[in-house]
């Protein structure tokens, strides 16, 4: 299913993505000049500017400094595979510091001190005297998702990149950080299976609709496909996806990174239509998948169309048996008693078929 | 943030209270009606709501409702922007990293951390190597850290203490905002490695701090100025509690009269007094959970108040570990499997606002039980302690339930032989009116208010000591609408309808001595009813569940059908 309403807003103002909430959302967004409206939950589909965070773990050497300026690609870390604490008797006789070391600082054995040189390291803590290093002898890339400059290296927890790039904002990402070509492989309801995954998708970012199995995931990234972009997925599946990437993780032969954009929780819901309707603009486009902000992030050239934009009263069902469902917002509908004596405040909603019912308030959302 | 709604005595004739909440924006107008401040109305929405639209929402209800009274109150269309407001903010609690020598040693640190309001992380040394402590430390949600060990430390300890120092103190070089907790004999170590705060150390927590109106401890004297700050805490045991001094630390790095819990805690010692009786709090949030006790002192301002704040008492935890996920499906009556449930909660704690009707109402209070629980493990002082009187239910957990289903959650999670009174703070008020400053106005506040503020949920009554296998005599409930009796069955659950406002006499006549206050084999109480009614539970106290799953959620759902009018589906 493609999305049903089509591209709006002028290609100048495409890198910052117009929305009811372009402003204050909640303020912004009142259709029906209904106050009622605007007490719903509001679900933010683009973060315009981008501060990306990638986190290192101690031992891990950055290779950028602040202020440096960064290309997609380009690698910015290497990441200790297997750390190892050594000890301090050892590096102190290969010690190339001048002066006193701190923590946090690069450690690389003295040439001929009989350990080998490409252990390189960092210092961890000083302990009577003698300081301990982590390091390792495999390192792994880290590459940039996206172009930016680096903000701040802070050793042993991360790197802060400010980019031009906005994000397709999502709850969780899992792996990564990935980049590739963004391709639409399944409905916003559907699911792609493992046996629909082949080498053809070698170096794309996968759109799979409403979820996708460990088995998928794991085809996906043997394939060479670098990541996934998927409406929900279940917590068992997340934690088989993280035991095999973590296997992954420690064979010799690494493939390239792959990250899971998952875009929505754990239950089944198909992506919504705001969302799938910007994917599907970015189609066939260079995207990379981020864990800090979870997103997918993505350049905006001056003269490319703008994203579309939904229409300001669209409505999104987010729980019960209707979950995933959109509609109009019609106005509120005042207390309902609920099976089990409950009460709660109701809003109606115009669904696609013409249907309108009332639903809880703190079930529906909208969109900024 | 205003801290007092000015000239409460003077000439506002209106105030609005906000509690922004970490799942829900609560709204509430408060006029001066007939010579006293009532509750007009209120109103709740998911965080996000703006706040002025919803007391612009509630603003207008009330004008249509009872146009006399808006215009007494001073409510004109858009004036609520106008009026005093009183706010209350929920924080989202830190992440303190906890590390100590062993496991053995790291258990008792964990507990007095988890009782201060913190999220928190445990390492131990014999569990984990110094690289992955130090991400620990680098983790930029991690805002404290706690290496803490015996005086004089235990055998498990000496060896690997030094280097837990050695890991904060290398820590702060990289991370100079880092809080670092001595706690115990690894204060001895500071010195060695060159930390800072000399002048840190505490010198013994004022009483009247820890058990003050704010219900948290700060530390007494405090070199906090400069960073990395170094705290030295003892290692005691109060009140049959360890490290006392540890968790009064943590709770006063947190200090803050504007947050929700803080200030409830404020707002429960001027309720006690008003009320003249032993109030006790109980309140489950998505980010937390409180348990505050609170007793009529003899002068006005002098109640005695204790409470403990729990981050793992949230109504789904952050880490939602097996463990905590098992207690959830202990008290669920939905047949999910682990993976299932693993998944509701997961969404549950995304969007707490959603899936409140149908059978996410009883997911709510099957993970509401679970908090409670967690929240009793974590107060056994005042669990142990004298029943209270009254107890106050509280948070976004309840909000949505009947009535009914809350006593009956109540009566599962928190066990006592006792007849008490439950009511519910359904407007939200005990937290705003907690943020004003100066405990008198405060407290006349919230004795006007306290009529309004507390809605009646109904009573439990609960003896103990009901052998099972025997029929033991016989329970009669005298009220308005009637005398009803029944067996002083061993097991038996009942609800019985007292409606607000009214009184029932039970009496408990048994053959053998029952415990409700005190031994007694003719028992009588008076107690008051509520929307829910009168619960009369003779089942175990402690509760005792099947350990078969099914029979469990069968018997669980039995319970829960007579609390839940029409069901849930």
């Amino acid at each position: 299913m493609r999305a049903r309403w089509s591209a709006a807003g002028s290609a100048a103002d495409a890198n910052r993505p117009a929305g009811p909430g372009d402003g204050d959302p909640a303020r912004d967004a009142d259709p029906a000049g209904d106050a009622g409206f605007s007490l719903l939950a509001v679900r933010r589909t683009i973060d315009p500017v981008l501060t990306v965070r990638l986190a290192l773990a101690p031992g891990d050497q950055p290779l950028v400094a602040a202020g440096d300026q960064v290309v997609a690609g380009s690698a910015l870390a290497r990441r200790l595979r297997e750390p190892m604490i050594r000890g301090a008797g050892r590096v102190g006789r290969g010690e190339r510091a001048a002066v006193a070391p701190r923590s946090g600082q690069r450690w690389a054995p003295e040439p001929g001190a009989g350990i080998d040189p490409d252990l390189a390291g960092e210092y961890l803590f000083e302990l009577d005297g003698r300081w301990r290093v982590i390091a390792g002898e495999i390192a792994d890339p880290l590459e940039a998702p996206v172009d930016g400059i680096v903000t701040s290296v802070s050793g042993g927890a991360g790197i802060s990149l400010a980019t031009t790039a906005s994000g397709v904002l999502g709850s969780t990402v899992l792996g990564g950080p990935a980049r590739g070509r963004l391709a639409i492989a399944a409905t916003p309801g559907g699911e792609l299976r493992a046996s629909a995954i082949d080498v053809g998708r070698a170096g794309e970012i996968l759109v799979v609709g409403a979820r996708i199995d460990a088995e998928a995931l794991t085809r996906a990234r043997a394939m060479g496909v670098r990541g996934v972009v998927v409406g929900a997925m279940p917590s068992k599946e997340r934690r088989d996806f993280m035991a095999s990437e973590a296997r992954q993780r420690a064979s010799r032969q690494r493939l390239p990174p792959f990250a899971v954009l998952v875009l929505d929780g754990t239950l089944r819901r198909p992506i919504s239509s705001p969302v799938m309707a910007i994917l599907e603009t970015l189609e066939g486009r260079e995207v990379g998948i981020v864990a800090d902000p979870p997103c997918l992030a993505f350049e905006m050239a001056v003269d490319a169309p703008a994203l579309p934009v939904p229409p300001t009263d669209l409505v999104r069902i987010r729980a019960g048996a209707l979950a995933g469902a959109e509609g109009r917002w019609a106005g509120m509908a005042g207390p309902r008693r609920f099976p089990g004596g409950v009460w709660l405040e109701t809003g109606r909603v115009e669904l696609d078929g013409g249907e309108t019912i009332s639903v809880p308030l703190g079930d529906l959302e909208r969109f900024a | 943030m205003p801290r007092s709604i000015g000239g409460v005595k003077g000439t506002p004739r209106a105030f609005a209270t906000l509690d922004l909440g970490a799942a829900t924006t609560a709204t509430a107008l408060i006029g001066r009606v007939a010579g006293r401040w009532r509750l007009l109305g209120a109103l709740a929405a998911p965080a996000s709501a703006p706040a002025d639209v919803l007391l612009e929402l509630l603003a207008e209800r009330i004008r249509l409702a009872d146009p006399d009274l808006a215009a007494a109150a001073g409510l004109a269309r858009g004036s609520t922007q106008d009026i005093p407001h009183l706010v209350a903010r929920s924080s989202v609690p830190g992440t303190v990293a906890v590390l100590a020598a062993s496991a053995r040693a790291l258990e008792p640190l964990t507990v007095a951390v988890a009782r201060s309001g913190w999220r928190w992380r445990g390492a131990s040394g014999d569990r984990l190597h110094a690289g992955a402590m130090t991400a620990l430390l680098l983790d930029p949600t991690v805002s404290v850290a706690v290496v803490g060990a015996g005086d004089p430390p235990g055998g498990d300890e000496r060896a690997g203490l030094p280097e837990l120092v050695a890991l904060a103190a290398a820590a702060t070089q990289r991370r100079p905002d880092l809080t670092v907790v001595l706690a115990g004999s690894a204060g001895n170590l500071r010195t060695r490695f060159g930390l800072p705060g000399r002048d840190g150390r505490l010198r013994g927590l004022r009483r009247g701090d820890q058990e003050s109106a704010a219900g948290v401890a700060r530390p007494a004297s405090n070199d906090v100025s400069a960073h990395p700050r170094v705290l030295l805490v003892p290692r005691d045991v109060e009140g049959g509690v360890e490290w006392a001094a540890l968790t009064a630390a943590l709770a006063g790095l947190r200090r803050d009269p504007a947050e929700s819990r803080q200030a409830m805690t404020a707002a429960l010692g001027g309720l006690a007094g008003a009320l003249d009786r032993r109030v006790e709090l109980l309140e489950i949030g998505l980010d937390g959970g409180l348990r505050a006790s609170a007793t009529p002192g003899p002068t006005a301002g002098s109640s005695h108040v204790r409470a403990v704040q729990g981050a793992g008492a949230a109504l789904v935890p952050y880490e939602l570990g097996e463990a905590r996920l098992e207690a959830v499906q202990a008290w669920s009556t939905q047949p999910f499997d682990r993976h299932r449930l693993r998944d509701r909660l997961l969404e549950l704690r995304a969007a707490p606002w959603t899936g409140v009707a149908g059978d996410g109402a009883r997911l709510r209070l099957a993970a509401a039980r679970a908090a409670l629980s967690r929240l009793a493990a974590l107060t056994p002082e005042i669990g142990d302690g004298p029943a209270p009187d009254l107890v106050v239910m509280a948070g976004g957990a309840f909000a949505p339930a009947p009535a009914a289903a809350i006593l009956l959650a109540l009566a599962d999670a928190v066990r006592r032989p006792a007849a008490i009174q439950v009511v519910f703070d359904h407007a939200r008020l005990l937290g705003p009116l907690g943020t004003v400053s100066d405990p008198v106005e405060r407290d006349i506040l919230v004795a006007d208010l306290a009529g309004d503020l507390l809605l009646p949920l109904g009573s439990i009554v609960m003896p103990g000591g009901i052998r099972p296998g025997r029929r033991a005599g016989r329970v009669i409930v005298d009220s308005p609408a009637g005398t009803m009796t029944m067996g002083l069955d061993h097991g038996a659950l009942e609800f019985t309808p007292v409606p607000p406002g009214e009184q029932a006499t039970v009496l408990l006549e048994s053959a053998e001595p029952v415990l409700l206050g005190s031994y007694g084999r003719r028992l009588s109480v008076d107690v008051a009813g509520g929307v829910g009614g009168l619960l009369i539970d003779l089942r175990d106290v402690p509760l005792r569940l099947p350990d078969r799953r099914e029979a469990r959620r069968e018997l669980l759902a039995r319970w829960e059908d007579s609390a839940w009018p029409g069901g849930t589906a």
